[in-house]
């Protein structure tokens, strides 16, 4: 799995924050032997996150938290105080870029997972390049045109890369509208279809999380239960 | 009378009311171009090939529409 190598960082542990090898399991035999070959795929796994914001800074969190051994994460925006109010950032990081700010923040959660950063404006012209590493690809965008973008992108101008979109996630409330739905063998949508932020004027940290939490989940069963084509 | 296959849902045009293309099968069901991923007949079509893709009676449509929000 080589990416740019100016592009990788190796996680150091957070100050104070070292993590110890586990003393022992609670599972044993058949269980312990299951329970090892799924971490071990999740840690062989790559997973592209395209776009750090509500989505994207939660999917990433998850993962990381899961074990997944690399995230190719892109976005080119800073953190603003407006999105405190639902995606993974804290008051002391408003003004800085969502990639510094994902990496310092997966580094305090796992500083195993490496992590692999493109502050750029994700286009169909680099899009199978930046990913061409990856299992899956979570959408993490907000606009409708950049969602049906990186998807038919992906579908068209790569052979084997799955992607996770999300349709449907604005408003309140409701959490069970909200689906995984498997489209075709190379897409998985999640969302209601239908709240967007145009017609439902806002969004909450408790639904956007209900999303990227369907999307994550599908990440992992596609990485645990499914070869990559 | 022609019949298109969308989203797994039969859906039945009189002659003079056939979409004659993608775009045209859009504009019929008032969608905006720019926010649709759609496969005709299992093979994805690019969005600036809808106008230059004709359907035909018979043929399935998956029409994957996204909202925006994330």
């Amino acid at each position: 799995m080589r990416g740019d190598p100016k592009n990788l960082l190796r996680l150091e542990p957070a100050k104070g924050g070292e993590l110890k090898e586990p003393e022992s399991t609670p599972f044993a035999g058949v269980l312990c032997y299951f329970m090892s070959s799924i971490t071990e795929k999740l840690a062989r796994s790559v997973v592209g996150v395209a776009g750090l914001g509500g989505l994207g800074s939660n999917v990433a969190t998850a993962l990381a938290r899961a074990g997944v051994g690399k995230l190719i994460i892109a976005d080119f925006d800073n953190v603003e105080q407006a999105n405190l109010d639902r995606q993974q950032y804290f008051t002391d990081q408003i003004g800085k870029s969502k990639i510094d700010c994902t990496v310092e923040n997966l580094r305090r959660i796992n500083p195993r997972v490496e992590v692999e950063v493109h502050n750029v404006t994700l286009v169909p012209d680099n899009i199978p390049r930046i990913f061409r590493n990856v299992d899956v690809i979570a959408e993490c965008f907000d606009t409708a045109a950049a969602k049906q973008m990186i998807v038919e992108t992906v579908l068209t101008k790569t052979e084997r890369i799955r992607i996770v979109s999300v349709s449907g996630l604005a408003g309140y409330g409701n959490s069970n509208a909200i689906k995984t739905r498997r489209i075709s063998p190379r897409l998985v949508l999640v969302g209601d279809g239908q709240t967007g932020i145009d017609t439902c004027k806002f969004l909450t940290a408790a639904r956007v999380g209900v999303a990227a939490m369907h999307q994550a989940n599908a990440i992992l069963e596609l990485l645990i239960d499914e070869i990559s084509p | 009378m022609g019949v298109l296959k969308i989203n797994g849902k039969e859906k039945p045009f009189a002659d003079d009311k056939m979409p004659a293309t993608i775009a045209d099968l859009l504009s019929t069901l008032g969608v905006d171009s720019a926010t649709v991923v759609a496969e005709l007949d299992g093979k994805i079509i690019e969005r600036d090939k809808f106008g230059k893709t004709p359907i035909c009676s018979g043929q399935s449509i998956e029409l994957v529409r996204f909202v925006p929000g994330g």
